[in-house]
């Protein structure tokens, strides 16, 4: 009797895990808290300066800015203390800038990947080297930012990119087979003018669910299950808290730029093809020239390894490096391997070429 | 490890038996269903299903527009395509403000150049936006004219 009672009771534990549970789902973890400064605005973006961790002495001399996808907020480079890719660099020297791409309003709809890659891009990038004083930089793009980044590097090959990293990045759309989003999006199925005339942008929860359907039951099933697995395991909780708070926060995609994603990518190919126009201009990607460094994530369902890897027979960079991680679109960056897996790498191969 | 310790790191789990069972299952499920979404069936069914809501929806979508833009109307309002308008003007204006920011920027920067070059003695050229301590937080943003005032004021 007297062990029984000394024991806790199997009610208060499960209310315990239920009361967890529920925190964890009902609430917003605190993410993106890496001290910076907003250093330039326009319209919706935002770029902000990473408050430096080493003196200045110590510090590698070509900026670091970073460009997320158009779709998702960019908070997930630096999602939690203690576990973040803008904290890991900045603490090893970098002077890093992120360029936030804000959520587009209805007066945004006509936004293009022209817009992204050559208004926006350039005057957030004029604005870093006057900040910075350094006329170099280098360039890492993650996911739709690759794309961004990559037409930026083959349209401004002379504008002081030096270094272009380039994350899971979808490039190559020459695969049909292998990519399941082209299958949903081909002209035979879906009504792209329709949606876009009914939503103008496209909306952010049917994005969402367009990529969680990648893998159903996992996404629907298996992350519960996997909260409540690790329900008595306070750190894994927080960890699985930020992640469903970056996961869980929708932002739309410009109208513009989807057509573009959806008709000139995924339908066409012409990026790889040489046949895309921005701005009535052709990008040639052998008009890149800066140091390339390309992550593929090996277990990548959002983007195949196959969408990645033939950039790298494109461009004219001497320099050049594919990197393979094991690992999802997100976890190669975010996950609980990201800070042995991949984030040593990308610093090392950008030490090396940071001055 | 007394007994409390170890009741919070092992808890007892009604499901623990049946785990083994849930993640046999779950797997067998995850992998039919990719198979199942991956399908060209599937992209049509939901071609066709998006397609149908899409064309249903817009009589009333439209409806419910006009009525609504006739409202505003009535209660002298803005209607939405009047304010997003109103809101690519802003955008306009601040690309013309970022146009001039690069002019004086340039112009800064020459003549520190040439100050540089002569002999008299040059304040120290600060970073474009080194705004007040004070300003920086945890995830906290600086308005960009106090960065570059205070940033311009120091070039003076």
């Amino acid at each position: 009797m007297a062990e029984a009672t000394a024991r806790s009771d199997p009610p208060s534990l499960l209310e315990q895990r239920l009361q967890t549970l529920s925190r964890v789902l009902t609430t917003k973890a605190r993410i993106a808290q890496t001290p910076k400064q907003l250093v330039w605005a326009l319209n919706k973006a935002k770029l902000f300066r990473y408050v430096p961790a080493v003196p200045e002495q110590r510090r590698h001399r070509v900026p670091l800015l970073l460009i997320f996808a158009i779709m998702n907020r960019p908070s997930i480079l630096d999602l939690r203390p203690g576990h973040s890719f803008v904290e890991h660099m900045i603490q090893r020297g970098y002077d890093v800038y992120l360029l936030d791409w804000g959520v587009p309003g209805i007066e945004d709809q006509g936004l293009k990947f022209d817009d992204y890659a050559l208004e926006y891009l350039p005057r957030a990038i004029r604005k870093l080297k006057a900040t910075s004083g350094v006329e170099e930089f280098s360039l890492l793009g993650w996911c739709i930012g690759a794309i961004l980044t990559t037409i930026y590097a083959a349209m401004r090959p002379d504008d002081g990119v030096r270094n272009l990293l380039l994350l899971t990045a979808p490039l190559d759309f020459s695969n049909r087979q292998g990519l399941t989003f082209a299958r949903w999006t081909d002209s035979k199925y879906f009504p792209l003018e329709k949606a876009l005339a009914a939503f103008g942008n496209m909306p952010g929860e049917m994005i969402d669910y367009g990529a969680k359907m990648l893998k159903p039951v996992d996404n629907f099933i298996g992350n519960y299950a996997k909260l409540w697995d690790i329900i008595d395991d306070p750190r894994a909780v927080e960890a699985w808290h930020a992640m469903n708070t970056w996961v869980t926060d929708f932002i739309p995609m410009a109208g513009g730029a989807y057509r573009q994603l959806i008709d000139d990518l995924y339908r066409n190919n012409r990026l790889m093809k040489g046949q895309f126009m921005i701005r009535g201009e052709r990008v040639d990607l052998s008009r890149i020239r800066a140091n390339l460094f390309t992550v593929i994530a090996e277990g990548d369902h959002i983007t195949p390894p196959c969408q990645s890897a033939s950039i790298m027979d494109k461009v004219s960079s001497k320099d050049k490096e594919l990197f393979r991680v094991p690992g999802g679109h997100i976890g190669i960056m975010a996950g609980s391997a990201a800070h042995r897996l991949t984030w040593p790498h990308i610093e090392k191969w950008l030490g090396a070429r940071s001055g | 490890m007394n007994g409390e310790q170890s009741e919070r790191t092992m808890p007892s789990d009604p499901f623990a038996p049946f785990r083994g069972m849930r993640d046999a299952y779950l797997d067998a499920m995850a992998k039919a269903m990719v198979d199942a979404v991956n399908s060209e069936g599937y992209a049509q069914a939901s071609g066709v299903m998006l397609d149908a809501c899409l064309t249903a929806s817009a009589p009333f979508r439209e409806a419910l527009e006009r009525s609504m833009v006739h409202a505003l109307e009535q209660l002298s309002l803005p209607s939405r395509q009047e304010v997003a308008s109103l809101a690519a003007r802003f955008t306009n204006l601040e690309l013309r403000l970022d146009d001039m920011d690069a002019k004086l920027d340039a112009f800064f920067a020459s003549q520190q150049r040439s100050a540089a070059a002569g002999p008299a003695e040059t304040p120290q050229r600060a970073p474009a936006a080194a705004a007040p301590a004070s300003d920086v937080q945890a995830g906290a943003t600086t308005p960009p004219s106090r960065g570059k005032a205070a940033a311009r004021g120091k070039k003076r």
